[in-house]
């Protein structure tokens, strides 16, 4: 997983997975990056083959710890199209602003 | 309509036990996965398969709890072409899985794992136990859910009939599914069944177990290898009766005595009766025999027994331990075991029985035997009585007696205890009586007819270490005087007229068998008139009552002093003396056999015949045999 700040924004990328095996160190490095107080958050999922409950979890409190600062854009890049219905079964789809480019 | 597809459903199957930890949990879902990719599912579904293992596999990590958290959780799965079925056993407490599952709200952090299980799948159940749940998830394979769109694309003139048309293929579906389990169980029975037959037609125990059901048992369970091995009589060992291959182990292995630890798996499950799964990899023991089967075996070891009783055990498993047995091949080898277990047990107790029938067969033989043995009549010659008693501790007795008639005046009485029992004894008790009567056409002399007696013995007798103790008594009734001759037998008893006591002939001899030649001393007496004469095999003196105390000589001497009162006939005197060895001997039963001869002189001539006729009335244990009432 490879975490960068740029400017006002911070990406999240190369996530092969996100699972109960790796979802808590997921959210603690997250965690960790939003203390430099981003604008913009996004996570690029195209490289994301497999995510579970857990992953949709770590995905969630990622949401809950932004949405306590107003203004803050969660953004998820080009998830495959399996976690695309994976977000749209779950609802979880109203949480982010999906983006494909 | 197109028939849906009927291709055979030869399910394949993946089981593997997994590590209670999240980084395992996800190992095994990888695994599936793959699995499932080697069966040609298409990528786009492998997504959904991979889902449903990784929640299910989750919960039963993060969910148990105490002791069962070291408990390995179990992922399984079944492939059919018509349909996968996924299962995950765990060791928690379980919970209560609602029919129908709501979509958790998005601004919720939990439920999200079993609402998508149900979303993905068509037909979630949890199984709860008592140590263990499963999760049984299964989906129909898309081939399938293909025609049951083509039912959706017939044209359709109202909407009930398309929803009948659509209930209509999933039952279908359904039945698809379950037509590759109904055809392993039956092609089981059918395993069984011949098993069965088979069993019921060969005439050896399980060393002529057709190899060809075990092979089917290979068929059934995909399995690559079998290990059959039977009990040794002795019960010591377990010899292996039948191996799919060469290589395999063929040695015994020893059962430990009590108290020593046992390391092999197979006399583990023996001892314990209980089946048990193994993978070589995690076997420490460099000596185990089913190291044999390779370096990744594993498969299923089960007791072959029933109510308790061992009769061997039988492994099977496959070579690759990545791809162990599934629970159906788990259930078709202990249904197979027990049914093996309860025929060869069969089997046993039918040869029991026919050695049984064998032996009953036998004593019956060696007591028609004993019936010829004992003369049908006994000589009846004016004046004198003769009455014979005889009853056997079982069911062939080696005692006997015989009288032979020498003209109108003289009698040959003889009384005989060959050691031993069953038919060998009565063998050569009619031996010796068809040799005394062929003798005694020769010579009447008690002491020469010992002697040639134990001549034409000696050969047959010392070869099977066996005696025969004999009493001759030559009665020359005319002039009241009787000769006697005792190989080793019990003195003849008699009652001189006119007197108060019993007199004894304690004649010396060996009993016949013990020296090629022998010389046997004989004693002449004159028995007065009216004679009174017993001759008996230590089986009467030798009756013991409750207390333990033997009859002994001096009772029965006092008996016969008391009893034998002029008068009083031969026949008359045998019935009293039945009665008081009976009598002495109240419940405790016979160890010994018993045979007397009675003479009397009887003043006022020959009695009229028994009723009986003087015939055999009957022989039975306990019981005496009155073949004669002079």
């Amino acid at each position: 997983m490879k975490i960068e700040s740029k400017g006002e924004c911070l990406s999240i990328s190369e996530i092969q997975e996100l699972t109960a095996a790796n979802s808590a160190r997921f959210r603690d490095e997250v965690q960790f990056a939003l203390s430099g107080s981003p604008s913009v958050v996004e996570i690029n999922l195209s490289q994301t083959r497999f995510m579970d409950s857990s992953g949709l979890g770590a995905l969630f409190a990622l949401y809950r710890a932004t949405a306590k600062r107003h203004g803050v854009v969660l953004r998820l890049l080009n998830p495959t199209s399996e976690i695309q219905q994976l977000l749209e079964l779950t609802q979880m789809q109203q949480l982010f602003e999906i983006v494909r480019r | 309509m197109a028939p849906l597809s009927l291709e055979p459903a030869r399910p394949v199957a993946l089981r593997l036990a997994f590590a209670p930890d999240r980084a395992s949990a996800r190992a095994v879902s990888v695994k599936i996965r793959s699995f499932l990719a080697e069966q040609g599912v298409p990528e786009k579904e492998l997504f959904s398969y991979e889902l449903c293992i990784a929640e299910a596999s989750n919960n039963a990590v993060e969910y148990a709890d105490g002791d069962c958290r070291h408990l390995k959780p179990i992922a399984e799965v079944l492939f059919t072409p018509s349909q996968i079925e996924l299962r995950v056993t765990d060791h928690t407490a379980g919970f209560v899985l609602p029919e129908c599952i709501a979509s958790p709200s998005p601004m919720t952090d939990r439920g999200r794992g079993l609402f998508l299980i149900q979303s993905v799948m068509d037909e979630v159940r949890y199984l709860r136990g008592t140590t263990e749940n499963t999760l049984v998830m299964r989906k129909k394979r898309s081939s399938v859910r293909t025609q049951t769109v083509a039912y959706d694309q017939l044209p359709v003139t109202a909407l009930s009939l398309g929803d009948c048309q659509r209930q209509l293929a999933e039952s279908r579906a359904q039945v698809e599914g379950m037509k590759g389990e109904l055809l392993l169980r039956s092609e089981t029975l059918s395993s069984v069944f011949r098993c069965c037959a088979e069993l019921g037609r060969i005439d050896k125990t399980s060393e002529g177990f057709e190899p060809r059901l075990l092979i089917d048992l290979l068929h059934l369970t995909s399995a690559d290898w079998y290990v059959l091995r039977m009990l040794s009589p002795d019960g010591r060992k377990l010899l292996v009766a039948a191996a799919s291959e060469s290589d395999l182990p063929s040695t015994p292995i020893e059962l430990p005595a009590a108290g020593d630890k046992s390391t092999s798996i197979e006399v583990k499950v023996a001892e314990s009766q209980k089946p048990a799964r193994f993978d070589i990899r995690e076997c420490s023991d460099l000596s185990e025999p089913l190291r044999a089967v390779g370096p990744a075996g594993a498969g299923l070891v089960c007791p072959l027994c029933f109510g308790g009783k061992l009769v061997g055990t039988i492994a099977v498993g496959r070579r690759g331990g990545d791809f162990p047995l599934g629970r159906l091949q788990d259930e078709v080898i202990r249904t197979f075991a027990e049914f093996l277990a309860i025929q060869t047990l069969n089997l046993n107790r039918q040869k029991m029985e026919v050695r049984d029938l064998v032996i009953e067969r036998e004593l019956e033989i060696a007591q028609n035997i004993q019936h010829l043995l004992l003369p049908r009549t006994l000589p009846q010659l004016p004046g004198f009585g003769l009455a014979g008693g005889w009853q056997s501790a079982r069911e062939v007795g080696g005692d006997f007696y015989d009288a032979i008639a020498l003209g109108n005046q003289s009698l040959l009485l003889m009384i005989a205890d060959v050691m031993g029992k069953g038919v060998p004894a009565a063998l050569f008790a009619t031996t010796m009586r068809g040799l005394l009567r062929g003798l005694a056409a020769r010579s009447s002399d008690p002491s020469q007819l010992l002697s040639s007696l134990n001549r034409l013995l000696y050969t047959e007798l010392s070869s099977v270490a066996m005696f025969i103790t004999a009493q001759i008594v030559f009665v020359d009734l005319k002039n009241h005087r009787l000769t006697a001759a005792s190989a080793g037998h019990c003195p003849l008893l008699f009652v001189p007229p006119r007197s108060r006591s019993v007199s004894i002939m304690p004649i010396q001899g060996l009993p016949l068998g013990v020296l090629p030649e022998t010389d046997y001393p004989h004693m002449t007496a004159r028995i007065g008139s009216p004679a009174r004469l017993l001759l008996y095999t230590d089986g009467l003196t030798d009756t013991r009552n409750a207390a333990g105390h033997a009859y002994g000589q001096r009772r029965l001497r006092t008996w016969l002093r008391v009893n034998a009162i002029p008068g009083r006939n031969a026949t008359e005197l045998r019935d009293r003396l039945a009665t008081e060895l009976n009598r002495f001997r109240g419940d405790v039963p016979m160890v010994d056999d018993q045979a007397f001869l009675i003479l009397t002189e009887e003043h006022a001539g020959v009695r009229p015949p028994s009723p009986t006729g003087g015939r055999q009335i009957r022989l039975q244990r306990g019981s005496f045999l009155f073949p004669i009432s002079a």
